[in-house]
């Protein structure tokens, strides 16, 4: 029993399953040696190439050299890019990709300059440490030059030991001979390189596999593996016979060692590493001279190219600038393939760059490849499962993935395709295979995607309630706590004003309690309300975008309106208001952000209270009136810039708001239209009334400045006597006798309100008060809470008036 | 100008369906040669008239299923499948069984299953038995070789007992043979005969056998075997089935003979009589209604042979590819489920 | 009457041998019935929009399993009521609600124009948007659902759903979807010297 060295030493060949023979086309282009193309007055650099995301380091207008590094990444699998040449960034933006898709994704446009100077370069020698060769290497940005582009650095640092390190020289594509030249031409690069692999991998045998149909390169290549310096019998060239694909990583090692790569893991698991013969001669341009992967070969090559060939491209470079250069001639149905004709991705456009695993640009003519004939049915000859190198059932998966099953089609293995395209190549029905497994497996991984989503999303779910939920229990058990220890401490002396106080606040509870549905959203927005007050800019744009917002809901109701008399009204209500907006912008330049800012809101919310009061089929103006009058008050108001106006300003619209909407609300608008005024009018004052220093009058004097206890005592009482008449309100829309109930809920909320505000001095909510004397931030802060909130109330009501407008209609 | 956008790959090889229908047909055409010097004009007519039948049924067809009538009969199957029909039934039957046997293959067994690709039953065979249930006399009833036969038909003959116009009584003329018996293919004889308590060796010795075969069919079964070889050289076919399909026959008839020479035909017989090199290379292969893998090709083609021993020397019907063949059909599926070739990467078993 | 007796018996034989194999293999194999709450569950898309009326995906399963319709549920779109028909052997039946479009969505806040409300955090089932109180929110793609119940509480409209564009990594292959583009000649570079 030989063992496996033995076996690689002998030369023993395995035989790998399927694969087929493709008329060879490489004499197009390897004749000639590699040659350079001028320079593209554009390069496209995609940002990241490889990897998830990374960070730019340049920006738009930066002058870049060549081989500067534009992108940075924190992660392992990122690989930079690296300016081709040396001029402008112009711009990074989304490009098609050079993908079958042509997707765009984020690219950095630099424009040459024509110098083509480089960037100084460190050149390294072997002295340096395998970490610092490795990091060296990933600083260049070398990727898998085969075709994969997997980051080489990621290959050359494994966690488990290698013993066979093979080295791709087969290109069994037909058409490519980027390899080949490469091989022919730098075989001392190449197995410069590949000594840098050795060292880096220690590896017991480097097995160099070439086809046999490139003698010139195995000639090559022999002898520079007889000139190397390395261990003698460490390396060695071996051929295989010309079969596509025997380039595949797994094909490959099968053939060389007989083994298979179990499904879904990494050569490295079987201790075998494959690099590419390119890559390893980037390695060297990188070690010993610092060269990031910049440029490659890339083989350009069918009957339409007037000089087919290989080029040195610059990464970046436009496949455009590579035909125009390469006497590109175009024919009907043109297909211009990126890689060779088994696997290549047809181009949607050709404004596409040139990227670190392309090969090959392939513009045949038809003559050459053919049409595409049309689909037949498939009569399961069996023949792409004789050629299938991964030993798959084909037809059947084509049955599954055309019959849309995909589970069934995953369940004969769909993912260890390799995508080689034998199958569809000796299809006698031309079906096109692929295409049908590229769907069936882009279709599976979507499927479960959505199905891990789906699973985090159930995880997040649950953990969150049970998140509230200790929340919840946190909260009971320190409200418990602090009870019990007020308990404690509490003294029989003063138990009596304990009582007292408790007593009180059982009554505040009573009368809070009508309101607990709002004190959520009044909470939140007693945040907003803070947050202006530290930042004043921010509080502007905030009531702005509130204001915005409630204009656009505003005009989505008027929208709704569906009967065609409204919606006139509403036009001409629009006009109004529109009118009246007028009136605060000729003031706006004089006005502080703030004025501007109330005046925003007031507009907008005349416009919507134009629009309510439109809805009603009586048509009464009254509500635009008593709408605009705000406006205009809140205009003249904003001339001696005073906040607590404004606040009550606001209260006050929200109450004329409110009306308006019970009005829209009611079916018998006459008769209850003239209560609802009276309503409004005795509530508002109501508030104010009993207040010492009473601004509630359109001519208020100046009131004296007010100690905080008492104003927040005067706030909470507005908002409890605004509850009940929103309660008030309510009971009335709902209630078919409204004239009678209308007093009754008069007297009660009169009363009531006084008690609560009775000895309150200090009492803000007037409509248009004379300046007050300055207020400290946290009145400020309070004042915009109840605006806030009387917005928030206003905003209810008028849903609640729209949905029971629609309920009357 | 646009570019055309199509997924990899974009060259393929240039070998069509059509192409590999063609191939099998003329195959086919060294054993019809042979046929029709044994038997006579009457082989050639009916294929003619079921190919005249088997495209006319396609084209009415795809037009009512509105598929392009032209694509599907350049894709030579319906012909194919018609003239396999033709040589399987006796040489003057009446032409309405032809005609109807086609028309079911070409209707019922494959279009109402789909179409090309999606028939589960071999319409050929499929055919044959329907005839052979509904009409046993007619369709056991083959006419003597011409080298033993009092009278060979010629062409006009044929024509008129095919079409039943002239003498009635002709048919009767042209099946007796040398010794004034009406005349079975040798596999109906040699099941009569063995059921009356004669030995393999007595019957042998028949005028209608030659020493080991049957007169003529040892020469058509050899002229499909060679037709058959040439496909296999040319990659239309793959040798899995037919090598199974030939094992399992001769394992089995083996088994047997060595067991009771005296009751059993010798293998060399079950290999060239009836229609084993016709089935064995043209019938069992068609990869529509067999197994798919390598493997399962072997089990299905074995599993033939087996089959048309079995039936052969126990069941009531002297030749059995067409049953055989329907079974295996069934069993296709079933062998494809349980024979997967183990795909790259993915351990035994 | 020996052969009747004789065919009884044979008969009566077979019956018994096939009851007990029958049992014997209902014990043996016995499959651990998986509850049908779970699999319901594992259908449906765990968006937790609650636009079926139930407050997440668990009580809609559960709400399933006790006879509710199986056509409540709009992000799953048709294919998971066809599922959840078959799993519960019911007639299938048109979604209640208008289907969404199958394109998937993620919610997307325009960031300079939040006012750090919390609201929409305190909407979202499934905790996918971060930001704190007077500070900015933004959206955990990876983790949205596209339920859409952060919308709404928004006071400043500033929550848009977006649907996710396709990229390089989940693109469908589809070709035929892919924009022609019609190219111009590329003029040939006159020949130098």
């Amino acid at each position: 029993m030989l063992t496996l060295l033995d076996q690689l030493d002998k030369g023993t060949l395995w035989r790998s399953p399927g694969g087929i023979h493709p008329p060879e086309v490489k004499f197009l282009s390897n004749t000639t040696p590699i040659s350079q193309l001028p320079l593209a007055r554009e390069y496209l650099v995609p940002v990241p190439q490889v990897g998830e995301n990374c960070t730019l380091t340049v920006k738009v207008g930066d002058k870049v050299l060549k081989g500067t590094p534009l992108t940075q990444g924190t992660s392992i699998w990122h690989l930079p890019v690296h300016a081709p040449t040396s001029g402008t960034v112009v711009a990074i933006e989304p490009r098609a990709s050079n993908h079958a898709s042509a997707l765009p994704v984020n690219t950095c446009v630099i424009a040459a300059d024509d110098e083509d100077r480089w960037c100084k370069l460190t050149p390294g020698s072997l002295e340096l440490s395998n970490q610092e060769m490795i990091a060296k290497i990933h600083r260049a940005g070398i990727a898998g030059m085969g075709g994969a582009a997997f980051p080489s650095h990621i290959k050359l640092n494994p966690v488990s030991e290698i013993e066979l390190v093979i080295i791709n020289g087969v290109e069994c594509e037909p058409y490519i001979s980027a390899d080949d030249r490469l091989m022919r031409e730098y075989s001392q690069e190449i197995l410069a390189g590949i000594s840098i692999i050795h060292r880096l991998l220690a590896p017991k045998r480097i097995v160099i596999a070439i086809e046999d149909n490139k003698p010139e390169a195995i000639k090559a290549m022999q002898q520079a593996v007889s000139q190397s310096v390395l261990p003698t019998g460490s390396v060695r060239v071996t051929v295989i016979p010309t079969k596509y694909p025997s380039g595949g990583e797994k094909q490959l090692i099968q053939i060389i060692t007989g083994r298979e790569v179990p499904s879904g893991a990494i050569p490295a698991k079987l201790g075998i590493v494959v690099h590419n013969v390119g890559t390893a001669f980037a390695i060297h341009q990188a070690v010993t001279q610092g060269k990031p992967l910049i440029e490659r070969v890339v083989t350009v090559t069918g009957q339409n190219v007037g000089k087919p060939g290989n080029y040195w491209l610059p990464i970046g470079t436009p496949v455009e600038h590579v035909l125009k250069h390469t006497e590109f001639h175009a024919e009907a149905d043109q297909k211009v393939i990126i890689g060779g004709p088994m696997m290549g991705h047809a181009l949607p456009t050709i404004q596409v760059p040139i990227l670190k695993g392309t090969n090959c640009i392939l513009v045949p003519s038809s003559q050459e490849i053919g049409t595409t004939p049309e689909e037949k049915a498939c009569i399961r000859c069996g023949e792409c499962a004789n050629a299938c190198p991964a030993l798959l059932l084909p037809q059947q998966l084509f049955w599954h993935a055309k019959a849309e099953e995909y589970d069934k089609a995953a369940s004969y293995n769909l993912k260890d395709c390799i995508e080689c395209g034998c199958c569809s190549y000796v299809c006698p029905s031309d079906i096109p295979l692929v295409e049908y497994y590229r769907i069936a497996k882009s279709a599976l991984k979507q499927a479960a995607d959505e199905k891990h989503q789906a699973e985090r999303a159930k995880l997040r779910f649950e953990a969150r309630i049970q998140r509230l939920e200790e929340e919840k229990l946190a909260r009971e058990a320190k409200a418990k706590e602090a009870a019990t220890r007020r308990q404690a401490t509490m003294t029989a002396t003063d138990k009596d004003a304990v009582a007292q106080a408790m007593a009180r606040i059982a009554a505040k509870k009573a009368a809070a309690a009508e309101t607990t549905a709002d004190k959520a959203t009044v909470e939140v927005v007693d945040a907003d309300a803070s947050n202006n007050t530290e930042a004043p800019k921010g509080k502007a744009a905030v009531a702005a975008a509130i204001a915005r917002a409630k204009a656009k809901k505003a005009a989505a109701a008027a929208q709704g309106a569906d009967d065609a008399e409204s919606s006139q009204q509403v036009v001409s209500s629009l006009q109004t208001a529109s009118s009246d907006q007028s009136e605060p912008t000729e003031h706006a330049e004089s006005l502080s952000q703030k004025d501007k800012v109330a005046a925003a809101i007031a507009r907008a919310k005349a416009k919507k209270a134009a629009l309510k009061a439109d809805s009603d089929a009586n048509g009464d103006t009254e509500a635009t009136v008593s709408a605009n009058q705000p406006v205009t008050e809140s205009a003249i108001s904003t001339d001696t810039d005073d906040k607590k106006a404004k606040v009550a300003a606001a209260v006050a619209r929200a109450k004329a708001k409110k009306a308006a909407a019970q009005q829209a609300e009611s079916t018998d608008v006459a008769e209850v239209q003239p209560k609802h005024e009276a309503d409004a009018k005795p509530e508002s004052t109501n508030e104010s009334d009993d207040g010492a220093g009473n601004q509630s009058s359109s001519d208020a004097e100046p009131s004296a400045p007010l100690s905080p206890e008492d104003e927040k005592k005067a706030k909470i009482a507005t908002a409890v006597a605004r509850a009940k008449a929103k309660k008030a309100a309510a009971q009335q829309a709902e209630s078919t006798d409204v004239a009678e109930v209308q007093p009754k809920l008069e007297a009660d909320a009169k009363p009531e309100s006084t008690n609560e505000s009775d000895d309150r001095a200090g009492n803000q909510s007037s409509l248009d008060a004379e300046p007050n004397a300055p207020l400290s931030p946290e009145d400020e802060k309070k004042a915009k809470v109840a605006a806030a909130v009387a917005r928030a109330k206003a905003k209810k009501l008028a849903r609640e008036a729209g949905a029971s407008s629609d309920a009357n209609e | 100008m646009a570019f055309k956008i199509a997924s990899s790959p974009h060259v393929t090889r240039n070998l069509q369906t059509s192409t590999v229908m063609q191939r099998v047909i003329l195959c086919l055409l060294p054993g019809l040669v042979v046929q029709c010097a044994f038997f006579g004009w009457g082989t050639l007519i009916q294929v003619l008239l079921a190919i005249i039948v088997a495209l006319s049924c396609e084209a009415a067809v795809m037009k009512l299923r509105k598929r392009s009538i032209k694509a599907s009969l350049s894709d030579n199957s319906a012909m194919l499948t018609a003239i396999l029909i033709g040589v399987a039934i006796p040489p003057l039957a009446p032409w309405w069984m032809i005609v109807m046997g086609t028309a079911f293959a070409i209707v019922i067994v494959k279009h109402l299953y789909g179409g090309l690709g999606h028939n589960l039953f071999n319409p050929a065979m499929a055919a044959y038995v329907l005839l052979l249930v509904s009409f046993p006399l007619q369709m056991t009833t083959w006419i003597a070789p011409s080298t033993v036969a009092l009278n060979t038909p010629s062409i006009i003959d044929s024509l008129q007992l095919i079409f039943n116009v002239g003498a009635h009584a002709g048919m009767e003329q042209f099946r007796l043979g040398i010794d004034g018996i009406s005349m079975a293919t040798p596999l109906d004889t040699l099941k009569t005969d063995l059921s009356l308590g004669l030995t393999t060796t007595e019957i042998m010795t028949k005028t209608i056998f030659d020493g080991s075969t049957g007169v003529g069919w040892f020469w058509v079964n050899l002229a499909y075997l060679a037709g058959g070889l040439v496909l296999l050289k040319l990659k239309a076919i793959r040798w899995h089935i037919s090598t199974g399909v030939l094992a399992g026959l001769f394992v089995a008839s083996n088994v047997g003979f060595l067991l009771s020479p005296d009751t059993h035909a010798s293998p060399l017989f079950h290999l060239f009589s009836g229609a084993t090199m016709l089935a064995a290379f043209f019938i069992a292969t068609d990869p529509v209604t067999a197994a798919t893998s390598p493997r399962g090709r072997i089990i299905f083609g074995a599993l033939i042979g087996v089959l048309v021993y079995i039936i052969r020397t126990q069941g009531g019907y002297p030749d059995a590819f067409a049953f055989a063949v329907l079974l295996a059909n069934l069993c296709a599926p079933f062998i494809d489920y349980y024979v997967r070739p183990r795909t790259y990467g993915h351990s035994a078993g | 009457m020996s052969t009747m007796l004789i065919a009884v018996i044979l008969l009566t034989l077979l019956a018994l041998f096939f009851g007990v194999l029958l049992g014997f293999a209902a014990l043996k194999f016995k499959v651990e019935g998986n509850p049908i709450v779970d699999e319901l569950e594992a259908i449906l898309p765990q968006t937790q929009c609650g636009q079926c009326g139930y407050p997440g995906c668990r009580p809609y399963a559960e709400a399933i399993a006790n006879g509710d319709k199986v056509n409540k549920c709009p992000p799953g779109g048709t294919a998971t009521m066809e599922k959840l028909a078959s799993l519960m052997g019911v007639e299938p039946e048109p979604l209640n609600a208008e289907a969404q479009s199958q394109v998937k969505k993620v919610a997307y806040i325009r960031e300079d124009e939040c006012i750090g409300c919390t609201k929409c955090i305190q909407a979202c089932p499934v905790d996918a948007i971060i930001g704190a109180g007077k500070l900015m929110h933004t959206v955990l793609t990876a983790d949205c659902t596209g339920c859409d119940l952060c919308v709404e509480p928004c006071p400043v409209d500033c929550i848009d759903m977006v649907p996710v564009t396709p990229n390089l990594k989940n693109w469908n292959w589809r070709l035929n979807a892919i924009p022609v583009t019609l190219i111009q000649e590329i003029p040939h570079e006159e020949k130098r010297g």
